[in-house]
């Protein structure tokens, strides 16, 4: 009987001795998940991925001719590219504006992103939530059109989304973006394939990464009220050199938002085009420049 | 025989009592650099939040660092560095626990060299490692430590960037700064 006292008094005091570590603590459970895709655009659209605060993100995007010319046109690359090159600034780690000007049709296009919810990773906030609206005007010369040359207002355009983005493992992100574009005047001069006003239609875009710095991208883009092609491209995205180099097929050749729902995807059939961008990340502001 | 009884349990009171004054101080502030120096390119990344415990008594040295809280001054360096180099979603901590080498007697204002021997743990691999550091009693209830030693990234299969807009050192100096309180 004693003896069993004194064992369990023994064990006691042994083990409030032997004094455990400390207990191991996150600092903070509800972390912001961290890129939810590799850049503010995945393939042509824009994404949930948030910029820190006073960085400018830089991104030139490229789309080329169709596929099926072959070795003889290198794969579409000798018709002609559109370009777009968007500059992105982020004011805090929220709110970010950006300017893009799209080769075709001389687009100039501006635009605010504001990320409304971050997903965490104890999924209190289970998803990213991001608004994007933009208003662009086409600076293309019709002078040749003499009066009926469009006004200002008539060559311009609206656009608006949200986009709802979860990265669902380690591996896999996908985010639904409803999307809304707006033309004054489809004027068909414009290059653009509807005669609508109003465009409307679901993104979806994914990104499945295969290795730390690279991952399969891509997009759908079913439209809602018109019978233009939807939009599908697929491609990869590799973090390089401080870069994000994202190659893809897509059907569209056109960048903009506005005229990503207006431009159309060419006639069914069509091929896929090439396509890439290059996204860059410019950090500001700070004394101390590492890079 | 009953006397023994009673004695024995004064004995053990006497022993678990004895933590509640013991030498134990804690902190949840300290300051942890890496310091990341490359040919070309030099950074540092840093955190205040660094958790411990050091007892005199039982010789006993534990601390451990949320590695998410570690910034480098470039929000996306920082991302690049959880998600693909230290993996914190995987390994979320740096770790060591330890004992001091020769406990000196401190007094307070004087500073002491000390060596700890113990367990450095990071991206999931412990190694058995010995950092000289310097132990100083500020006052009574106050102690402040600080130590610094190098990280071979190898060591912890952590492999260094090739291509990247920011030089990786291979090994990373770490300084470590901490006052702790009397718990």
């Amino acid at each position: 009987m004693d003896k069993k006292i004194l064992l369990t008094l023994f064990l006691i005091c042994w083990i409030s001795m032997s004094f455990a570590q400390l207990e191991r603590k996150l600092a903070n459970e509800s972390q912001t998940v961290d890129l939810i895709f590799h850049a503010p655009r995945n393939i042509n659209l824009l994404t949930v991925e948030p910029l820190d605060n006073n960085t400018l993100h830089f991104s030139i995007m490229h789309t080329f001719g169709t596929l099926d010319g072959g070795l003889q046109n290198l794969f579409g690359l000798d018709n002609g590219a559109v370009i777009q090159l968007s500059f992105e600034y982020a004011f805090n780690e929220n709110f970010s504006l950006g300017a893009t000007r799209q080769s075709r049709d001389k687009v100039y296009n501006l635009y605010s992103r504001y990320h409304l919810l971050k997903q965490t990773h104890d999924d209190k906030i289970p998803f990213s939530l991001s608004f994007m609206a933009g208003a662009g005007v086409n600076t293309a010369d019709y002078r040749f059109l003499q009066n009926d040359n469009p006004s200002f207002s008539e060559r311009s355009s609206f656009a608006f989304q949200v986009m709802a983005g979860r990265r669902f493992t380690e591996k896999l992100s996908l985010q639904l973006s409803p999307m809304m574009a707006y033309f004054v005047d489809p004027n068909p001069i414009f290059l653009i394939e509807g005669d609508q006003n109003l465009y409307l239609a679901l993104g979806f875009s994914g990104k499945y990464k295969i290795s730390g710095k690279s991952s399969l991208t891509m997009q759908w883009i079913p439209n809602l009220n018109n019978d233009l092609r939807n939009n599908i491209g697929f491609g990869i995205d590799l973090e390089a050199g401080g870069h994000v180099f994202q190659m893809y097929f897509v059907t569209s050749q056109l960048l903009n938002e506005q005229y990503l729902l207006a431009g159309g995807n060419g006639a069914p059939g069509d091929q896929f085009r090439l396509g890439f961008n290059v996204n860059r990340v410019f950090a500001t502001g700070k004394k101390k420049s590492t890079w | 025989m009953k006397a023994q009884v009673i004695f024995c349990l004064l004995f053990f009171l006497a022993l678990i009592r004895q933590p509640l004054d013991a030498q134990q101080f804690v902190t949840d502030n300290g300051k942890v650099t890496f310091i990341s120096k490359a040919s070309l390119s030099e950074f540092e990344g840093k955190s205040n939040l660094l958790q411990g415990v050091v007892d005199l008594d039982k010789n006993l040295l534990d601390f451990y660092l949320d590695l998410n809280t570690i910034k480098t001054g470039i929000g996306l360096r920082d991302r690049h560095m959880r998600e693909n180099y230290l993996e914190t979603k995987k390994f979320p901590f740096a770790e060591f626990s330890g004992k001091i080498q020769d406990i000196p007697t401190l007094e307070i204002g004087q500073e002491k060299s000390v060596r700890a021997k113990g367990k450095f743990k990071i991206h999931g691999v412990e190694r058995e490692i010995e950092v000289p550091g310097k132990l100083k009693k500020l006052n009574e209830q106050e102690l402040s430590l600080s130590a610094d030693f190098k990280v071979l990234l190898s060591d912890y299969n952590i492999s260094i960037p090739k291509v990247m807009f920011y030089e990786l050192a291979e090994e990373q100096i770490v300084i470590i700064d901490a006052v702790l309180k009397k718990k």
